[in-house]
């Protein structure tokens, strides 16, 4: 078994392998051997297969080297446990792999037991598990399988989290932003027994939690406002990000926005949301550096499609399939191309144009083309029949008119998939070793036998591939969405590697939990409810304190036996930070925008500066979902906080601690002037005493009341900090009014600075970066 | 369980765990479980030994992005001057595709005078003049070949092993697999010179699916060296220091209260960005370099030139940095203007250059570093033996991009001095002997460090991930 598999067993007393008395399993306990140990010249794939032997198939077992019952005349164990310079040792010793004691125990125990196959458990239907018992308080199912879990582990939850901590972590892990004041104290201070209830529900009416959300999904669909590669020229595509801002705050059902978003175009009659959808496919990048070629492009982008589907929706990574049969999961080069031939018939072709687009046109100028267009129909009809050099004051003022119409440019435009008909139909065909030039055979749509048949049709579009990824026979797409909903709120999935459910991807750590998540989700699709599921849970709304005995025990908190605490994403250091300071705009929607960001004096090869001009006004405190996305230059400062440049499909971002995050966080002058504006603030609203301004600034910043030692330890920040202001007015008034703007009449330069120091502090807290 | 077995499983666990609660996901130990140790959550740069003993330490890698005309550099053709105008014989066009060349092109024989140089005899052109000097510390490999012929593309199957975005690049790789030796600089620092960013732009640096701190640092010879650096206008050191040990104490509080490791980390890296603050800053400070190295790297303080980072590199690398990253930017000699001329545009952007790429051998070998540094000189493909189609009517003499065969220069860590690897067919159109993949040259430089390049590896998405992806085979020949 693969050792971070085996801890990762161990660590959840998930009983790896042979304890005596338990039975082995084969998903749990050989498959992973097998698989990271023989599949990759033993298994699916059967043009790299040694010596014609299969093992990833009971037959293939069979024929050659499992007796069952007899581990001893079963040759697999007899070259599993060959000596290492023996030549007939499996694995070979130019792998450098080799299997423990334990491991050739497992395979032993296995075949004595019969050698017993079964389908990969990702691959079978989810059905409803019993909810089990527990002696512990549920507030739902969730916490049933949870909490039933801990008792057999000898372990307790934690009591529920104060009611500050218990506010602010909903209200980022729901909206992404903490709670206002008034909401915190409307919470804390309500005593009828369902005021956590109303304040998630009031959490998840807010507009701001379909920003949030959108940001998670805007990471699968790589939404960025350039197209990459070399030059990354700026893309208008931000009418896509809207739309899932938009569906999330308006609880579309999941089965329909995947449907919008893979086939919009394909509905009859489809609205201009469901193809504005498309645009989730257009998000592919487009190479328009000189001198490549476009089929070439256009046919990585497809490649991309069939990927980015399969692993946003199915945790399947199908990309390794493209070049050859999968080494591990059940899934040919033929069946990828099957796949492929679902998304090879739409009209993008690499072009810089990004044609097909949709245009967006204001009322007014929809007025102006309509009237122009009934005056040049009218000029036309005027004309009709009449010889060239006849009319020639009409003639010219049709040709005035008509540039007056081409004159008029959208408001904005959105690339859309459209599907190709008739004679512009591609066939697809085989590419061996994934290469676009090197053709094969015709290749029909369909999907891997592995999964569940698509219904027979004489042709197969898109749309119907959409609907079967969201179908009910379907094993993975509600387990997958379910547990990437989990990720999002527990900090880590049920299985870990959210981005592969397929065989070399990690056990769930709760699969009876995962599959009752899943089969409740897919009853109505309902997103929100869902999430209402995971945070009314008391596991979640446990402290999260933890004593040095609990975490050496589980330092990942699988087993949630304390409340979940990461780190916040990079869009959430910045907007709380903003929103902190007082200066964060509430406002939604339209073009994204460009805050402060340092000018690096560097261009894109082939392309123009990289650096920007600072949008005006508010435009430059809007949240982090809004910030002009360039791949080839990812806004830096949320770059250094994990956030991905969104070339592919980023499924799960990195938590990294770096001292880089710090320089951030310190120097950034977006968040100084988030400090200079929490300072001015805090003197203008904070109380008279410099301890009830300590405490306002730390209450601003951490939602909660700052305890003695705090404010004292902050007081003591004020005093030395003025003192040195003090003896130095003109650093007082630069560190108190750059980049902000001059101070209001009647402050102090010194005072300023000294609480744009604490305020500093404050927002570098741990505290500030991770959810409490 | 035995207490003992749980005992160390559980210690096992916490190194390994701890690291994932921080992001550093699943390490394929397959290689590192050999060495001993992955790195850790707390200092995930601790230097690390690799898997065998080796000469090289550290990389200086000098990239010339848009690819140099090697055929006026490095491999002299004769036979290509004398057929030069010709028509380009058909079968070396068939089946082939080119950037910016269609139909038959004339052939082009460099216009650049060649010779032996060094004691060794390895041939240059007087391109690169100042190159000659260090004939005889440097390997130049002749029979390169890559598979891509668009700038990002093969800038990207050169430093990540794929041709497509996403992979991590080799000097992560590096860094995942050595650490650094720097507790108070970026493991992996990126130059660029000329302002513009290679093709590949930051994928070329990027840490793909590994933890972001392998990722590269781009530090700048010009204004603030590292992006945040500087405190900001009107906070002196001290008040800098003032805040940040009530920092501390208050993070302090926090973890009594709440318990979580983490917090300490979170402390530690504070301290280390404030060291960082000085150290940076310091190192990328040349004025503090005397004048007369000054004048042998070409470089003046406060510019952003090539010459500078060069000089930068070996400041850095003797301050402890694993890798740095250069990318000068003008070496798309297509010939659209007078500055891609193969003769006198060439010579000029040669010789600037050369003498801080020569200046730097000199200096790393007078203060033994060369011994264990691997200095490599390249772009990301080559360029072909015939006239670019689009300027072939014009008076300036460029090439098109090309994949088949190309030359790299190599030095240091490890590397013969005075050797010549392999060699083009008469032409230069394929290699002829001794061929020398990408995939290859990534190989025998993680050999030149240290490492099986099949045994450093990541898992991701369910696979173990390498640099070479599954190709590369060690080239032995060029090794001292």
């Amino acid at each position: 078994m693969r050792f971070s598999a085996l801890l990762a067993l161990v660590s959840l007393g998930l009983a790896p392998a042979v304890r005596a008395q338990e039975k082995v399993d084969f998903n749990r306990d050989v498959r992973p051997i097998l698989s990271n140990n023989c599949f990759q010249c033993h298994g699916p794939d059967e043009k790299t297969r040694k010596g014609k032997l299969r093992l990833d198939t009971a037959e293939g077992a069979l024929a050659a080297s499992v007796v069952p019952g007899k581990p001893d005349a079963s040759e697999l164990i007899a070259r599993v446990i060959a000596p290492h310079d023996d030549a007939a040792a499996m694995p070979p010793a130019k792998s450098g792999k080799r299997l423990t004691a334990k491991e050739v125990d497992t395979l032993k125990a296995w075949i004595k037991d019969g050698a017993k196959y079964s389908a990969h458990w990702a691959y079978i239907k989810p059905v409803l598990p019993a909810v089990p018992q527990t002696r512990f308080a549920t507030a739902n199912a969730v916490d049933a399988f949870l909490f039933a879990r801990l008792e057999k582990e000898g372990l307790k939850p934690q009591p529920e989290a104060d009611r500050y901590a218990l506010a602010r972590r909903v209200a980022l892990d729901l909206t992404g932003l903490p709670p206002t004041a008034a909401e915190v104290e409307a919470f804390v201070s309500d005593k009828t027994p369902n005021a956590y209830e109303k304040f998630v529900d009031k959490m998840l009416a807010k507009p701001a939690y379909g920003e949030h959300f959108a940001r998670f999904w805007l990471d699968l669909a790589r939404y960025a406002d350039s197209a990459g590669y070399a030059d990354d020229p700026l893309r208008t595509i931000w009418k896509y990000r809207d739309y899932v801002i938009e569906s999330f705050n308006a609880n579309k059902r999941f089965d329909a926005f995947t449907i919008e978003q893979l086939a919009g175009d394909l509905l009859s009659k489809p609205t201009l949301e469901q193809q504005i959808a498309t645009a989730f496919h257009r998000n592919t990048m487009t190479n328009s550096e000189g001198g490549t070629n476009d089929e070439e492009f256009r046919n990585v982008a497809v490649v991309d499609r069939v990927n980015t589907t399969f692993l946003v929706w199915m945790g399947t990574s199908m990309a390794c399939a493209q070049c050859h049969t999968h080494k591990y999961d059940p899934l040919t080069q033929l069946e990828y191309f099957r796949a492929f031939a679902f998304f090879n018939n739409t009209a993008d072709a690499d072009r810089s144009d990004e044609s097909p687009t949709l245009a967006f046109w204001t009322d007014k100028q929809r007025e102006q083309k309509a009237d122009l267009e009934a005056r040049v129909a009218d000029l036309e009809a005027l004309l009709k029949g009449r010889k060239p050099d006849e009319a020639k004051t009409e003639r010219e003022a049709l040709a005035g008119l008509k540039k007056q119409l081409a004159a008029i440019k959208p408001e904005t435009s959105v690339p859309v998939m459209k599907e190709l008909t008739g004679a512009q139909r591609r066939k697809t065909r085989l590419q061996y070793r994934g290469n676009f030039m090197d053709l094969g055979d015709e290749v029909r749509e369909g999907v891997p036998a592995a999964f569940p048949p698509l219904e027979k049709k004489e042709s197969l579009s898109r749309l119907d591939f959409a609907e079967w990824l969201v179908s009910k026979q379907n094993p993975l797409t509600a387990r997958v969405i379910a547990n990437r909903f989990w990720e999002q709120i527990f900090g880590t999935g049920i299985v870990r590697t959210s981005e592969e459910f397929g065989i070399q991807g990690e056990l769930p750590s709760h699969p009876e939990l995962l599959d009752w998540l899943a089969v409740t989700f897919q009853k109505d699709w309902d997103v929100k409810a869902l999430l209402k599921t995971l945070v009314m849970s008391n596991a979640y709304r446990q402290t999260v304190k933890v004593t040095p005995e609990l975490f050496e025990r589980d330092p990942e908190n699988r087993l949630l036996a304390r409340g979940p605490r990461v780190r916040l994403t990079a869009e959430m250091v910045r907007d709380q930070a903003l929103s902190a300071a007082g200066l964060l705009s509430p406002k939604m929607l339209g073009p994204s925008v460009r805050p402060q960001q340092p000018n690096l004096g560097v261009s894109a090869a082939f392309g123009g500066s990289i650096d920007w001009q600072t949008s005006a006004g508010e435009d430059k405190f809007r949240r982090g979902v809004y910030t002009q996305w360039r791949r080839s230059n990812p806004y830096p400062s949320m770059s250094t906080f994990d956030a991905p440049n969104r070339d592919t499909c980023v499924v799960r971002r990195a938590r990294t601690n770096t001292p880089l995050q710090a320089l951030v966080t310190m120097n950034d002058p977006v968040y100084i002037e988030a400090a200079q504006a929490l300072a001015r603030r805090t003197i203008a609203q904070g109380g008279k005493t410099t301890e009830e301004r300590a405490a306002f600034a730390l209450k601003a910043c951490l939602v909660r009341p700052a305890t003695d030692a705090e404010v004292s330890r902050l007081v003591k920040l004020y005093d030395d900090a003025k003192a040195k202001f003090t003896k130095d007015a003109a650093k007082a008034v630069q560190f108190a009014t750059a980049p902000l703007g001059p101070l209001p009449k009647g402050v102090e330069a010194a005072d300023v600075a000294a609480w744009t120091v604490v305020a500093n502090v404050i927002l570098n807290l741990d505290e500030m970066l991770l959810k409490r | 369980m035995h207490p003992q077995l749980a005992r160390l499983q559980a210690t096992t666990r916490r190194t390994f765990l701890n690291g994932s609660a921080l992001g550093l996901g699943a390490f394929a130990l397959s290689g590192l479980e050999a060495r001993g140790a992955e790195p850790s959550a707390d200092k995930p740069l601790a230097p690390r030994k690799p898997h065998f003993a080796a000469k090289a330490k550290r990389v200086i890698y000098l990239h010339m992005s848009g690819a140099p005309p090697h055929l006026d550099i490095f491999d002299y053709k004769p036979e290509l001057q004398k057929r030069d105008g010709q028509n380009c014989p058909d079968e070396y066009l068939k089946g082939k595709r080119f950037a910016f060349t269609s139909g038959v092109p004339k052939l082009l024989g460099t216009r650049q005078p060649f010779k032996q140089h060094g004691k060794s005899g390895v041939w240059m052109s007087d391109a690169i003049k100042p190159l000659h000097a260090v004939a005889d510390d440097v390997t130049v490999i002749r029979s390169m070949r890559t598979d891509e012929f668009n700038h990002a593309p093969a800038e990207l199957l050169l430093y990540t092993g794929f041709a497509r975005q996403g992979r991590p690049s080799f000097g992560a790789w590096t860094c995942y697999g050595l650490g650094s030796e720097s507790e108070n600089l970026p493991g992996f620092v990126v130059l660029i010179s000329n302002g513009v960013q290679p093709s590949g732009g930051q994928g070329c640096w990027g840490s793909g699916f590994l933890p972001s701190v392998f990722q590269g640092v781009q530090c700048r010879s010009k204004g603030e060296p590292v992006l945040y650096l500087s405190d900001p206008p009107g906070l002196d050191r001290d008040t800098r220091r003032m805040g940040l040990d009530a920092l501390k104490d208050l993070n302090e509080l926090q973890e009594k209260e709440l318990g979580h490791p983490e917090t300490r980390t979170r402390i530690s890296q504070y301290e280390l960005a404030f060291r960082m603050q000085m150290s940076a800053t310091e190192v990328m400070d040349i004025s503090r370099e005397p004048q007369k190295v000054l004048d042998a790297y070409g470089a003046k303080p406060g510019a952003g030139t090539f010459a500078n980072n060069c000089l930068l590199a070996r400041r850095l690398i003797e301050q402890g940095v694993r890798y740095v990253q250069l990318f000068d930017w003008g070496w798309d000699f297509h010939g659209t203007n007078p500055n891609e001329d193969i003769r006198d545009g060439l010579t000029k952007k040669g010789t600037t250059t050369t003498q801080s790429v020569a200046a730097l051998i000199t200096d790393l070998k007078n203060r033994d570093l060369l011994k264990d540094t691997l200095v490599v000189w390249g772009g990301e493909f080559g360029r072909t033996p015939f006239r670019e189609g689009r300027t072939a009517g014009s008076q300036v003499l460029g090439r098109d991009h090309y994949p088949d065969v190309f030359s790299l220069m190599v030095a240091g860590g490890g590397i013969k001095g005075g050797h010549t690897h392999g060699a083009s067919d008469e032409l230069g159109f394929k290699v002829a002997e001794n061929e020398v993949h990408v995939h290859d040259l990534q190989a025998t430089l993680q050999h030149c460090l240290g490492f099986d390049h099949t045994k450093l590896t990541y898992r991701f998405q369910g696979r173990d991930y390498r640099l070479t992806d599954v190709h590369g085979k060690v080239v032995k020949d060029i090794l001292a």
